[in-house]
């Protein structure tokens, strides 16, 4: 439906004055004015400031000094710490959340079982933060319930073999908790997509159980995949309350050290604040394009 | 075809089930254990009884309907108005209401505070009322990526366009059509957005720390700090408020327009005359 | 001595029995389809044949083996199903050339294999193409050249024409005929579309709920229905109430008149009335002499189909329709009109139950 012709059809039904089609075409963008007017003022126009102020000193003028700066050993540890962390998240509840849901829904199981994870899943995903943070102290902390169990019923002390919940370990385990339920909720429609006349074609045809996955069943999965190891990485990296709320502000991942530069409202150098965040905006927006891309990939293959 | 028992699958669906399960009874237990030496709800009480604990929770259930109120305000009509008129910027919309997805909330309030600073060309933080505002927009930008979907969505299903087409065929003009007949039919994709915004917007953090509010969030994060037993309290309400959320919002999300509360209890016989 | 055997096959889902006891032997080359209705159970005989489901008792063998407890991997059949089933990381190359990879097949022979099922199909110049790009003939002619590839010992088709538009219907069930009779390989192919059926086939199965009613040539089958099922599903049939007449056993009352069989009754029930089916095409509103019967009724309703007139009129208290070839020269008759139908007492069969 072209705007002319929605215009066209307006201007035969409307009762009103007739008027020229460019007026019309303005009231139509009038419309969506107020969505676009907030989202410029507190979405879009806060991030290009920020992203301005990156690459400006205090004085205003143009400069690289901040992109510079990122390069200090403390930033490129913060980043390269949070890097890894999400990397680990995200291949932990890619592998976990599509063995998961491959066994739920592939798996022979009955039908409420898959129900029962799908709406746990959905709680879960969005259980992120302090919460969480609480519920993994009670069960894996120093005096938690598995850790005094372990304890008491296996003689197996943990923290003595060197786990710590309050470790980088420690808080991918955590992440765990919300990455798992986000891959299962997204990898089971694909999954759902594998159409049984595909596994049937490649039986007849002689393949093996093993042979259909190796050659038909994973490559078509492997865009979402893919994609959804991204959408779990961008979620990682952009965990703060939970960090927070379990190893306070020692663990320097970047959006802590963001938090803090804020927070301590020393901003010696708000600019440095600016590249960071024009930093964990660059990452955040990258793996969420190429996850739409690859998810555009998969939606063309499974047509 | 032989039935095996599927035993990879049920130890996998186990183990995942333990892996879910296990921090909630031990949080539970452990929020039982506040008085010494025996199970009860002490730390369920302390967490009732604080004054913070109302305080925080009532500014923020404010806060997030506020949000809400203001996200429908902008939302409702943009997307009814795109699926309509500007069918071309749809594409344009829809990329920018997903666009909160890639700002992590830490950066989105460090530009607020930098935007709308003490010394800025609208100085909201300069004031409590106008930090209350950054903090509900803040709440609405978090929580548009969903609640244009649950909306969107919503008219989809129903086909807004036929509607409105039918409507005004019939006379009624466009205020008319969007209250008798959209709004009636995507209330309950807008419920179901709403329930998703409170669940996110009640506990949230980052934005309520750095703006030096008095929510809920923070409160939270002080009484870990604090308290033993309460946070594990706590953590399991919000556990069974996040699930309440969900359940409604999935309820809200499947219900047809003009669906029934209750079920007929008395069937009326159609009227002959 | 068949190559492909069905031997009292019976299917149960839970308390449902899908298939009750069917039997079939098919010889070798042979092209045989499976028509029925939706739920006949055609599409659950030809999935036991498969392998992908396990007859509850019977057997069926393929070239003198038992293949019941075979897996579907190992029984050496081509399948093309009714959704095409492509690989979609596949291109076309890779779709075709899927089952000799499976088999370990070399990459020369591979090549040279896929090329000449290329040929087959006339698709050469979309080797390299991915299914979604391509039409839904296109994928299903490639599904054929797929399933072929391995030659396989028995090809079966699940109602592969039926997600295609009509035209392209009845060009590519000719070119799948032409392939198979080609390869001379025995098929099995399972339709609900009758003109398909018998179109096509060397021999016909018409299934209704779960059994075989008639197997037999697509002449038998139509001339010769051997149930009311059959006669009312393959072909459009009329149906005229009949009552015995005692002055023979041939004789009965139908329409009006005097009719003589050309068999001794035998499906009259206790009050004597009886079914008699006649095929339109025994009619006309010309008489000759092989037409002995004549009925007179009024025109109800004359429709103009291109070059063929269907015409319906009413015989007392029944209708008979019949169509009569279009002609430059040919008045039809208008609605309303009186009107003689003629036809031959030796086309007017009984029908059992």
């Amino acid at each position: 439906m072209t705007l002319d012709a929605s215009a066209t059809r307006i201007e035969v039904r409307a009762p009103g004055p007739r008027l020229p089609m460019g007026r019309k075409l303005t009231w139509n963008w009038l419309g969506v004015a107020p969505f676009f007017l907030f989202a410029f003022l507190f979405l879009i126009g806060p991030v290009l400031y920020l992203v301005a102020g990156a690459f400006q000193n205090a004085d205003g003028a143009f400069t690289f000094d901040n992109i510079i700066a990122l390069g200090s050993p403390n930033i490129v540890a913060s980043f390269s710490l949070s890097i890894r962390l999400s990397l680990l998240s995200a291949l932990m509840g890619a592998v976990t959340g599509l063995l998961l849901a491959q066994a739920v829904i592939l798996g022979g199981l009955p039908v409420w079982v898959r129900t029962a994870f799908t709406t746990f899943s959905g709680v879960a995903s969005n259980f992120a933060g302090v919460p969480l943070a609480f519920a993994f102290i009670a069960t894996l902390g120093r005096l938690g319930l598995v850790t005094v169990l372990l304890r008491d019923l296996f003689g197996i002390n943990l923290y003595a073999s060197g786990f710590n919940l309050f470790s980088f370990f420690g808080l991918s385990l955590v992440y765990l908790y919300f990455q798992l339920p986000l891959m299962f909720l997204i990898i089971a429609p694909a999954l759902d997509g594998l159409k049984r006349e595909w596994r049937e074609a490649a039986e007849i045809l002689g393949a093996s159980r093993r042979q259909y996955w190796q050659l038909v069943g994973l490559p078509v999965l492997t865009p979402t995949i893919l994609g959804c190891f991204l959408l779990l990485f961008a979620n990682a990296f952009g965990t703060l309350a939970t960090v927070y709320a379990l190893v306070g502000s020692g663990f320097d991942v970047v959006p802590i050290v963001l938090f803090q530069q804020i927070r301590g409202n020393v901003l010696y150098n708000p600019n440095l604040g600016y590249a960071l965040a024009l930093g964990m905006v660059v990452i955040m927006g990258v793996s969420n394009t190429l996850y739409l891309l690859l998810r555009n990939r998969a939606e063309r293959w499974q047509k | 075809m032989k039935t095996r028992f599927p035993l990879a699958a049920v130890l996998t669906a186990l183990f995942a089930a333990s892996f879910f399960i296990v921090p909630l009874i031990a949080t539970f237990y452990f929020s039982l254990k506040m008085t010494r030496g025996e199970l009860g709800f002490a730390a369920y009480a302390s967490v009732f009884n604080s004054a913070a604990f109302l305080n925080t929770i009532l500014y923020s259930t404010v806060a997030s309907l506020i949000a809400i109120l203001i996200g429908a305000i902008i939302i409702v009509p943009t997307a009814y108005w795109v699926r309509l008129k500007v069918p071309k910027l749809r594409p344009v919309v829809e990329f920018v209401s997903l666009l909160p997805l890639i700002v992590p909330p830490v950066v989105l309030v460090f530009g607020y505070i930098r935007l709308f600073g003490s010394n800025s060309w609208l100085p909201l933080t300069a004031s409590t009322f106008g930090t209350d505002i950054l903090l509900v927009v803040g709440y609405v930008v978090l929580s548009m990526p969903y609640m244009f979907r649950a909306v969107d969505n919503g008219m989809a299903a129903i086909d807004i366009t036929t509607l409105t087409e039918a409507a005004e065929s019939l006379g009624a003009s466009r205020l008319r059509t969007i209250t008798a007949v959209i709004f009636p039919n995507v209330r309950a994709a807008i419920i179901s957005g709403a329930f998703l915004t409170f669940s996110i917007s009640l506990g949230e953090f980052v934005l309520a720390s750095l703006l030096n509010r008095p929510a809920f969030g923070p409160y939270l994060v002080q009484l870990g700090q604090d308290r033993a037993y309460e946070p594990a309290a706590l953590a399991i309400m919000s556990f069974g408020f996040t699930w309440g959320c969900m359940v409604l919002m999935q309820l809200f999300a499947t219900r047809k327009p003009g669906q029934r509360w209750l079920p007929r209890l008395f069937t009326r016989p159609a009227q002959r005359s | 001595m068949s190559f492909l055997s069905i031997t009292n096959a019976v299917k149960t889902f839970g308390t449902n029995t899908v298939v009750k006891g069917f039997d079939l032997a098919v010889q070798k080359g042979e092209f045989v389809s499976f028509l029925g209705p939706s739920g006949c159970g055609k599409t659950t005989v030809l999935r036991m044949i498969a392998g992908f489901e396990r007859p509850t008792s019977g057997m069926i063998t393929i070239d003198g083996r038992d293949v019941t407890d075979a897996a579907p991997n190992k029984r050496r059949i081509g399948m093309v199903f009714q959704a095409y089933a492509l690989f979609p990381n596949m291109n076309v190359f890779g779709n075709i050339a899927f089952g000799l990879k499976i088999a370990g097949l070399g990459k020369a022979e591979t090549e040279a294999r896929v090329k000449e099922m290329l040929g087959l199909i006339g698709l050469s110049h979309l080797a390299e193409r991915f299914p979604y790009e391509l039409s839904g003939g296109q994928q299903q002619r490639v599904a054929l050249a797929r399933a072929l590839a391995p030659k396989p010992q028995v090809l079966l088709l699940d109602e592969p024409l039926s997600a295609l538009d009509a035209k392209i219907r009845v060009s590519l069930r000719e070119e799948i005929r032409e392939i198979q009779r080609q390869l001379g390989i025995t098929t099995v192919f399972v339709t609900h579309d009758q003109e398909e059926a018998m179109s096509i086939s060397d021999r016909i199965v018409v299934m209704n709920g779960g059994r075989a009613d008639q197997i037999g040539t697509p002449s038998d089958i139509y001339n010769r229905p051997r149930t009311r099922f059959v006669a009312g599903f393959v072909g459009t049939l009329n149906v005229l109430k009949a009552r015995v007449l005692p002055q023979t056993a041939r004789s009965v009352a139908v329409g009006g008149k005097t009719v003589e069989l050309a068999q001794p009754v035998t499906t009259a029930d206790a009050s004597g009335l009886l079914s008699l089916a006649l095929r339109p095409e025994s009619l006309s509103l010309t008489a000759s002499d092989g037409r002995d019967v004549a009925f007179e009724g009024k025109v109800k309703s004359v429709n103009f189909m291109g070059s063929v007139i269907r015409i319906r009129m009413d015989v007392g208290d029944e209708t008979l329709s019949f169509d009569m070839f279009n002609s430059p020269d040919l008045v039809p008759p208008s609605v309303g009109d009186l009107a003689t139908a003629h036809v031959a007492s030796r086309d007017m069969f009984e029908l059992s139950a």
